[in-house]
């Protein structure tokens, strides 16, 4: 009924998706699982629509179609139900369930409102909820927008020709187990209706809910598994697993760190949100790895350490004291660097050369009276050009035009020239090519040798296993597990996956 | 009671209390002939808010209004005058033309802001310049009267004590209520303002929706030129002065949220009648009126820190 | 060469060509008597223009300058007899803290700085009806003439505004490029959130921003009073928006980040070469409003960095 045929994505320096077959029958539940970075989020943006193939053949219903718009995939009949939910919390329910199609009830020009109630009522008993359509969507609890958000897009049933496919995106992130039951229930009620594709990390409700289950791995389907042939572990085993090269994460610099200088300890902290109760130690040279899913709460723990969010309990110590203030302002004074995520937003400030950013943390030492040392700041910047050999034109270069590797050097060496000894890294190679990612690699075990006690969100299992002195498992906001990863004793990609779903 | 609630109804408690302190202090606050001023006062003021109250709503904001009001003012007279002078003939026909030339006017402030993808404080703040510039090259800096006993009813004649212009304000308040609660375009501006990217994925034409309600907020905006032109029997390039603080000014102090989204119509009214009674109120216990200006800017300020929800506001420039 | 390279070029390039053109139409332009006696004029204007610099480099705003100056207009001339010398000071500083109680309340309170800085503009136009009795009030002649005569008598033919603006020019610079202010407000201006994530206090120098707008539009208003001697709560409307478009125009985007004080000088110029030659022909200040409102909206679509907003509210 839905088909994809050797679907390709390419992305500068990235092969998202390669030659990706894919299938839906009708009436059909389809999971889909892979680690982060697997190619899973591209493939379901090719899906609804927010990406064009770069080649390959999407079949629906037999026919050949393309799409150049989300709104283009919901007249095919393709909807998708959001991990962050869609609804516009200002309107009513049944507002949102018609958003965009409230011209069938217009009567000469007004909004014939009892009719648009009586059709979200319809609606809303697909999904089995029974409440007043006219209600403000604010007022409603997760679960009812998530039933919303179906019924909004079961909508399509009685607008377009053709059998429905509804992408679910982590339906059940925000769910309690009753919840998800209930979820489920109705999902496969709906069947008789449309086909599902189910997207999520937690394996147990993937195997419960789906028919056959597609698994990915570095943009392609690795695997397809039908109900009831499958295990946990087996789906597991072939999401990971795969040759790496040791000396890919200069595994032979990896040494022991220095056990009597601890450098930050969290003491059940819990953060607004989900994250709960997270304590652990960070030395001198060590490399402490967060490893989880999406959402997981990994980065509200690393902004947490530096200031950028304050703890509803629990305490952040940095060698041995509290701050005088949570702030990012108190925390980098201390000698914490943060190298965010999102580089080109939160790391470099574009618009602002190389050595302009490079001193934006540290103004007070290259200033007097408040006034600039610009001869000083540009002899900083050519000194760590040379040292990371960043490729630049000069110190004088727009940070905005250099490519993804130079811009992350430039971060880096920000904080490792102020004398930051406390590094946070969320998802530093993010993005980068494989030859940056060596370079950034490199980095890790010259600031471990420099005693510099290292917070890192990984992009992969493999580079969290072959950088870390140290794996905390971290899952719906708490820690599940730790592990030592000294000679023998490091986990598979498999047990943290394991412990992650 | 919950925070939506009370700020729900904060604006009317204010209302209200505003009301008891200025007839505590002095009775004759209290009296038909003062709610008379004071409805003369606030026709103009209301229509304006009304209409820059859909922009609002879709979290954008027009500045355009002094402008637009002058300018419109100024065409409505002369075209009065060339057509004969009164609206009980041929002159009628200037009031269509001049409310249509405000939707005019109104749809060019939002194609600027959408076509050239301009901030709307900043595009609509310039149209209200280029208004102003324009009513006085038309007027050459002079008056232009009218002495139409016709049209001027709609100040002079009194209907319950009120005169005709309040109730042609209410009137259009009703219409406007209308069009914010049962059509279309009035429910979109809600999405719009609520989450103008869900929107968008949900096929709502958000640029579409943006123009129109310019468009319609410059049709209020001559609605409050004719007002204003009735009110003060003539006009010139300063009639839509001060129009801009007060009815922004209003909007903020009845509810409606900057961020959009939230609040209406009802609202507006609301702020309106909040900052004429503060006006009419300090006269009336003769405070001088230049304190009002500081009054409402602080007003403002409370306003808006009061609506804004800030954990959802991640920067403010 | 392509637009983008071309952009950073194009406010003087502009000012060249209007240049020319203007002396082609009106040969006395060229002038030299008549073009010093024409910047002159402008001085109060370029003063406002570069504080509202300061507000648009950060990408924020200021709609206050223009009141802030006409409460400075009756704050100097209702104090001159008292305070004597010291009135100037006191302005500067009253402008300085109006100016950072807008920042204020845009950081803390998150408020939008096009409505704080209207607000706290309708509450300085209030000061400024409530010092004056809502009329013109004079300075004493005498007393203006000594203290402050010197601001705008002539050595060797050139006025003294223009030195005085040159020196603000310089000092503006100089914070701008060369101190920890300047550099903090341009990674504001530039990237906000990765100046939050590089420890730096945003809601400080925002703050400091948005007084040292208010400081110059005091200082503004304090020059123009000093010209008319006197003031009045209306005398400096009709300053904002040819400032606005003098910082525009110069090369300054509404997003902030780029620009800078001397595109603002620039910028002005262009504004008052484009002002002489309305002039010239016969187009008298208020209509003048209608042209700078278009030029204005093109300025704005012409620099303004769309990659920085991603819905245009």
């Amino acid at each position: 009924m839905y088909e994809m045929q050797k679907i390709e994505k390419r992305f500068p320096g990235v092969h998202a998706l390669k030659a990706v077959d894919f299938q839906v029958k009708r009436g059909e539940i389809v999971g889909l699982v892979g680690e982060n970075g697997a190619g899973k989020s591209t493939l379901m943006k090719v899906i609804y629509g927010a990406y064009a193939p770069d080649d390959g053949k999407i079949l629906k219903d037999g026919r050949q179609v393309r799409f150049d718009s989300p709104i283009a995939a919901l007249k095919a009949g393709i909807g998708m139900v959001f991990q962050e939910q869609s609804l516009i919390l200002n309107l009513s329910v049944m507002e949102n369930i018609f958003l965009g199609n409230e011209a069938q009830f217009s009567r000469a020009g007004l909004i014939d409102w009892r009719a648009m109630a009586d059709a979200a009522r319809q609606q809303l008993k697909k999904v089995k909820l029974d409440i007043d359509p006219a209600r403000k969507t604010s007022s409603l609890s997760f679960a009812q927008r998530q039933l919303v958000e179906l019924a909004k897009v079961l909508t399509l049933e009685e607008r377009v020709e053709g059998d429905l496919v509804i992408l679910l995106d982590e339906p059940t992130s925000v769910l309690s187990r009753e919840e998800v039951e209930l979820l489920f229930g109705i999902i496969r009620e709906l069947t008789k209706r449309a086909s599902f594709i189910f997207v999520s990390h937690r394996m147990d409700e993937v195997l419960s809910i789906s028919d056959r289950i597609y698994v990915m791995k570095d943009g392609a389907v690795v695997d397809v598994v039908e109900k009831g042939k499958a295990s946990i572990e087996d789906i597991q085993h072939k999401m990971v697993g795969r040759a790496v090269d040791k000396e890919y994460y200069r595994e032979r610099r990896r040494k022991p760190y220095d056990h009597s200088k601890v450098l930050v300890e969290l003491d059940s902290v819990s953060l607004p949100g989900r994250v709960r109760d997270i304590s652990f130690k960070l030395h001198a040279g060590e490399v402490l790895c967060l490893v989880g899913a999406e959402g997981s709460g990994r980065e509200g723990i690393i902004r947490a350490i530096y200031g950028m969010i304050t703890p509803t309990s629990g305490s952040v110590k940095i060698r041995d004291r509290h701050l005088p203030q949570v702030s990012p302002r108190a925390a980098a004074g201390a000698g914490v660097g943060y190298v965010p995520r999102e580089r080109k937003v939160e790391g470099i400030v574009s618009g602002m050369s190389v050595f302009e950013n490079m001193t934006l943390s540290q103004q007070s030492r290259f200033s007097k009276g408040g006034i600039l040392n610009l001869a000083a700041e540009r002899a900083l910047a050519r000194d760590w050009i040379g040292k990371l050999s960043i490729k630049a034109s000069s110190e004088l270069a727009d940070c905005g035009n250099l490519s993804g590797g130079n811009q992350q050097k430039v971060v880096l060496s920000k904080w490792r020239s102020g004398g930051s000894d406390i590094m946070l890294l969320d998802h530093p190679t993010r993005g980068l090519d494989i030859g940056a990612k060596e370079d950034v690699y490199e980095m890790v075990r010259d600031m471990c040798d420099d005693g510099v006690g290292i917070v890192l969100v990984a992009d992969t299992f493999e580079e969290a296993i072959g950088l870390a002195h140290t794996i905390i498992v971290v899952k719906d906001g708490r820690m599940r597990k730790r592990f030592d990863c000294g000679e023998g004793t490091a986990p598979t990609p498999y047990e943290l996956l394991h412990h992650m779903a | 009671m919950t925070r939506e609630n009370l700020l729900k109804w904060a604006p009317v408690l204010v209302l209200i209390a505003l009301v008891l302190f200025f007839s505590a202090i002095n009775p004759n606050f209290l009296s038909l002939r003062n709610f008379a001023r004071l409805s003369i006062a606030a026709s103009p003021a209301l229509m304006v808010a009304v209409g820059v109250t859909f922009i609002i709503v879709m979290g954008s904001i027009d500045l355009s209004m002094e402008g637009a009001v002058s300018a419109l003012a100024v065409i409505f007279c002369y075209m009065l005058v060339w057509l004969g002078g009164s609206v009980a003939g041929l002159g009628l026909l200037a009031v269509p033309a001049t409310l249509l030339l405000g939707l005019g006017v109104g749809a060019i402030n939002g194609l600027i802001h959408v076509r050239l993808r301009i901030p709307s404080f900043m595009s609509s703040l310039a149209m209200g310049f280029v208004g102003t510039g324009a009513a006085v090259l038309m007027t050459g800096g002079n008056i232009v009267k009218i002495d139409d006993e016709v049209f001027r009813a709609l100040l002079t004649y009194r209907m319950l004590g009120f005169p005709l212009m309040a109730y042609v304000a209410l009137g259009f308040l009703l219409l406007a209520w209308v069009i914010q609660s049962y059509t279309r375009l009035g429910r979109n501006f809600y999405a719009v303002g609520g989450g103008e990217d869900l929107a968008h994925a949900s096929g709502v034409n958000v640029k579409r929706v943006r123009v129109l309600g310019f468009a319609l907020a410059g049709f209020f905006f001559a609605v409050a030129g004719l007002l204003q032109v009735a009110k003060l029997g003539q006009a010139e390039s300063v009639t839509g002065s001060n129009l801009m603080f007060i009815s922004i000014t209003s909007v903020v102090v009845g509810g409606v949220a900057l961020w959009g989204g939230i609040g209406g119509v009802w609202n507006a009214l609301v702020g309106v009648l909040i900052v004429s009674v503060i006006n009419n109120g300090m006269i009336v216990i003769g405070i001088p009126d230049f304190i009002q200006d500081g009054l409402l800017g602080v007003l403002v300020i409370i306003a808006v820190i009061l609506s804004t929800d800030r954990r959802s506001v991640a920067f403010v420039k | 060469m392509n637009l983008e390279r071309l952009k950073p070029h194009l406010p003087w390039i502009t000012l060249a060509l209007l240049v020319v053109i203007v002396s082609l139409i009106d040969p006395n332009f060229l002038n030299p008597a008549s073009m010093l006696s024409l910047a002159a004029d402008i001085v109060p204007l370029f003063i406002m223009a570069l504080g509202i610099t300061f507000a648009i480099y950060i990408g924020g705003i200021d709609l206050s300058a223009q009141s802030m100056a006409n409460m400075v207009t009756v704050v100097a001339t209702v104090l001159l007899t008292s305070m004597g010398a010291w009135v100037a000071v006191f302005c500067v500083l009253l402008g300085g803290l109006f100016g950072a109680f807008s920042g204020f309340v845009t950081t803390r309170f998150y408020v939008p700085s096009f409505i704080s800085t209207l607000a706290v503009g309708g509450v300085a136009f209030s000061v400024a009806q409530w010092l004056s009795g809502q009329r013109s009030v004079s300075m004493n002649a005498a007393e203006r003439d000594a203290l402050f005569g010197w601001m705008i008598s002539k050595t060797a033919g050139v006025p003294h505004e223009l030195m005085i603006a040159a020196v603000l020019l310089l000092v503006c610079w100089f914070i701008e490029r060369r101190t920890v202010v300047g550099r903090n407000l341009k990674a504001i201006g530039a990237g906000e959130l990765a100046a939050v994530a590089s420890g730096i206090s945003v809601a400080r120098y925002k703050t400091i921003a948005f007084a040292l707008s208010g400081a110059l539009a005091a200082l503004a208003g304090l020059l123009f009073a000093v010209k008319l001697s006197g003031g009045a709560p209306s005398v400096a409307n009709g300053f904002l928006l040819p400032a606005i478009v003098a910082v525009l125009v110069g090369g300054t985007p509404l997003t902030g980040g780029v620009g800078g004080v001397v595109n603002t000088m620039i910028g002005t110029l262009i504004v008052a070469v484009i002002r002489a030659s309305m002039l010239y022909l016969e187009i008298n200040a208020t209509q003048q409003q209608m042209f700078f409102g278009l030029i204005l909206i093109a300025a704005i679509a012409l620099t303004i960095d769309r990659a920085k907003l991603k819905i245009v509210k």
